[in-house]
Order: C-alpha cells, then sequence, then structure tokens
C-alpha cells in the first residue's frame, strides 16, 4: 500500500535554515546540511527546501547548499523558492534536486510548466500553490499572500495539472504559521478536483493535525516548525498515524 | 586481480548523480571500477552496467539512440550480461513503451509499457510502497520481502511472464517492481532514493550478483 509522505520543509538562506513571520523577526534554526541529515536519517519520506531569499547575491550559496544537501542524503529532495525560469530549473537539478518546486513564476507564466514537464518529466515539476480566502473565494496569492492574484484556486488547480505538473505542493495563507491546523476545506476541495498528489502545507500545530491532513487526501504532509523545534520526532507522528491506522514507512 | 568494470550510462533522462554516489561509496577500496557510459561502448568490456532512468520511455529510447548507445547495449544484454536497469531503465527492456506514443522498446523481457488501469488513482503513484517478494534471488535478500521503496511513475510493465517476476507491488491493481531474467535486472522504484534499503539493494547487485 502507498503510505502517506512526512516530509519536513526547510527555509533557507544561504546555508541556514530559518524561521520567520512573514520574512520579520528571522530566526536561525540551525544549518541546513546538518539538518538535511537528521531528518534523512530520523525517517522523513521526502525533504522539500526553499530559498525563502533568492536574492541574486544569496543564489550561488544556496545552490551548493542543495549540492551539499544532495549528497548527504538518500530520500527525494524537492527544492523551490526564486525559480523563474527553465534555466532556473536545470540549475537546480544538476545541483541534486530530484524535485523542483514552482510558485509566482508558474503563475506568471503559465507556460513555464509544460515547458518544464515537457523537458524534464512531469515527476520532477511540483507547482506551489498558495491559496487565501478573498470575499468569499479561494483564490490565488504571491508574494507570501501579500498580492492575491485574478486566479480562483480550484481552476489554477485543474490548469497546472492539464500543463504537466506531476504534483501540487498546497498551503493555505490562512493557516499557515499559526499551528492551529491544515486548511482541510480547502485541501479537500484541491485534491477532490485533481488526480495528481497534493501536499498539504501549512498549520501544522499538533499530532492530530497530521491525522486530519491525511483525512483530507493528500498524499504528502509537510510541516516545519514542529519538527524544527522538536516539538515531535518524524517517528513520533509515524506511530502516531499508524496508531489511527494511517499507512506510513516506519 | 583485475577490477571489475562497472559502467553506468548517462542516458540524460534524470539526473544520475546520486546514483553515481551510491556506486562511489560501495565499490570504495573494492576491487571495481566505475565507468560513466555517454556513447557508443565495447560491450565486452563491463561486467555490470546500471541504467537509471526517469521521464519518459519515448524520450529514453530516443536519447540511447542519439548517444549510439543501443546496439551495443543490446548486445549487452542478449549476451546474458550482468544488468540493473532502474525506473524508465527497467521499462525499456520490454518489447513496446506506449507513453506519449508508442515506442519500440529492447525486446529483452517480453512485455508492454502501459498505465495504470484504475482511472480513479492518483497519478504518478509517488511514494513509498511495499515489495512482496515472489521468490527469494541473491540480490534481494530475505530482508527485502515487505519492505518500502520510493516509486515515481504513471506506466507499469504489464503482459509480462509470470516467471520473469521478482517482486510484486499493488497500487490499485497488483504489478511488477522487480523484474528478472537470467542476469538481468529491472526494478520500477528508485533504490538511490530509498534510504538504506534501497542503498542495500544497489549493493548486493553490485557485490553478490
Amino acid at each position: 500500500m502507498l503510505k502517506t509522505r512526512i516530509i519536513p520543509c526547510l527555509d533557507v538562506i544561504k546555508n541556514k535554515v530559518v524561521k520567520g513571520v512573514n520574512f520579520k523577526n528571522i530566526r536561525v534554526m540551525g544549518n541546513a546540511v546538518e539538518m538535511a541529515k537528521y531528518y534523512s536519517l530520523s525517517g522523513a519520506d521526502e525533504l522539500c527546501m526553499l530559498d525563502i531569499n533568492a536574492s541574486y547575491q544569496n543564489r550561488k550559496t544556496f545552490i551548493k547548499t542543495v549540492e551539499s544537501i544532495a549528497k548527504v542524503i538518500n530520500i527525494p529532495l524537492t527544492v523551490g523558492g526564486g525559480v523563474s525560469d527553465l534555466s532556473d530549473i536545470a540549475d537546480l537539478l544538476n545541483a541534486g534536486a530530484d524535485k523542483v518546486s514552482i510558485n509566482s513564476a508558474a503563475v506568471k507564466n503559465p507556460k513555464l510548466i509544460r515547458q518544464a514537464s515537457l523537458r524534464h518529466g512531469s515527476q520532477c515539476i511540483v507547482v506551489a500553490i498558495d491559496g487565501k480566502r478573498h470575499k468569499n473565494k479561494m483564490k490565488v496569492v504571491i508574494k507570501g499572500g501579500r498580492e492575491i492574484t485574478k486566479n480562483e484556486l480550484i481552476t489554477w488547480a485543474k490548469q497546472v495539472q492539464s500543463l504537466g505538473a506531476g504534483e501540487i505542493l498546497m498551503t493555505s495563507m490562512d493557516t499557515d504559521g499559526v499551528q492551529n491546523g491544515f486548511d482541510s476545506n480547502m485541501l479537500k476541495k484541491v485534491t477532490s478536483s485533481v488526480s495528481i498528489p497534493v501536499i498539504a502545507s501549512g498549520g501544522v500545530g499538533s499530532l492530530e493535525h497530521f491525522y486530519l491532513g491525511h483525512l483530507t487526501k493528500s498524499t504528502g504532509l509537510l510541516a516545519a516548525s514542529v519538527f524544527h523545534a522538536r516539538k515531535f520526532k518524524i517517528k513520533t507522528v509515524k506511530k502516531y498515524l499508524s496508531s489511527k491506522g494511517v499507512p506510513v514507512r516506519l | 586481480m583485475k577490477k571489475k568494470v562497472i559502467g553506468l550510462i548517462d542516458g540524460q533522462s534524470g539526473n544520475i548523480g546520486s546514483i553515481n554516489k551510491a556506486i562511489k561509496d560501495i565499490i570504495k577500496g573494492r576491487p571495481y571500477q566505475l565507468k560513466i557510459i555517454k556513447s557508443n561502448f565495447n560491450y565486452t568490456s563491463f561486467d555490470k552496467i546500471i541504467l537509471p532512468g526517469q521521464g519518459a520511455y519515448a524520450t529514453l529510447m530516443s536519447n540511447l539512440k542519439k548517444l549510439k548507445i543501443i546496439q551495443p547495449l543490446k548486445k549487452y544484454l542478449e549476451n546474458n550480461s550482468s544488468y540493473l536497469g532502474i525506473c524508465v531503465g527497467m521499462q525499456i527492456l520490454s518489447d513496446w513503451g506506449y507513453e506519449d506514443k508508442t515506442t519500440r522498446g529492447l525486446g529483452i523481457i517480453s512485455g508492454d509499457i502501459k498505465k495504470f488501469k484504475n482511472k480513479k488513482l492518483i497519478i504518478p503513484h509517488m511514494g513509498w510502497n511495499t515489495i512482496n517478494l515472489n521468490k527469494d534471488d541473491t540480490i534481494i535478500t530475505n530482508n527485502f520481502d515487505k519492505k518500502d521503496f520510493y516509486f515515481v511513475h504513471s506506466y507499469i510493465f504489464q503482459n509480462i511472464k509470470k516467471s520473469d517476476v521478482l517482486a510484486f507491488t499493488l497500487y490499485g491493481q497488483k504489478f511488477p517492481s522487480i523484474v528478472k531474467k537470467g542476469n538481468i535486472y529491472g526494478v520500477q522504484f528508485h533504490p538511490e532514493k530509498s534510504h538504506k534499503h534501497g542503498l542495500n539493494l544497489i549493493k548486493n547487485y553490485i557485490l553478490k550478483s
């Protein structure tokens, strides 16, 4: 049986894992390579890392960090943040990423999804979607939720699938960072409209939240703070899910 | 002592970095050497060949054709020489692939590569799933039965002879996750991404088979 994936996410600046709410009060949580190695050894099913400050100056160091991480882990690695064109995608894959996640560049230029999936295969193109409720509608937002686009969330999710995305990384900006649980309502709407895998992101604070995330039919459950702050070990989450009858890799 | 030569084919079908590193770590301090195959090669000078692949069947076949790898590889396989195909590297052992367009494969293990039948499945089949051994084999120690490996694919080996299936996996249906014919192996999952069991499988293939 296919297992539900538990995916720690590293928000990275250069080679450091950081935590900050809306880019304010940024706190260093640790060295990215060390943390990646730790998660790979302690049972993570995949690893996700995002360049959250993808400036020209920081990019080189970030790519070196990707290379170092790819060398020390042997689980799949998804890399995103600041991916704007085909050459960024190629750079990250060459650095050792197994999948590349595209966010606002896909919104601005949907053709990028098709070009990237034709060139590298759908299996390595993840489209990250940030969703937010606005005037009773679920919309796609960019720039960390500060800019609401004209795209309706479900229409966009279907569109990215038809353009060749292999997976959707779905973050609800309404629940992200507050640890009150995944946005079950938003996630269910997305998983029931597409047939590609969906990774749930944004809002995990308790063990039960992981279980509720699984119930949305998301096949990957992503979390950052609860793992970085050592609130839970990955093994603890998996044992809990297993006790609730969720298939996990133990 | 003469070193055994392992060939790693770079079919420009995804990154070979992880598998390259895994092999290097395994053969370190052992009588093996690793050569990357990127073009026409002398098939008699390799003891083992590994072909990793991601993406589409047709793309890998056309890349191998352009790189002039098809002919020597076919000869190598027809000689029943030791081979490990990973994901699409396994799929092209079949007669035909039906991804994107109908493409002739290497025709080493009879069968076709077709999409999962169940339309309600989440596709690609992406993540960790269990392998169930039909029989034991030198590359697969007993310990691998019911263990999880990392999969990412939408197409599976169909119309294959039962005797060529070493292990199967369940996802909406039963499908072959390890195939074997003589000294030729194929795995549908990615051992290089499958943590310790995956690395052990590569190690067993190199050192024991």
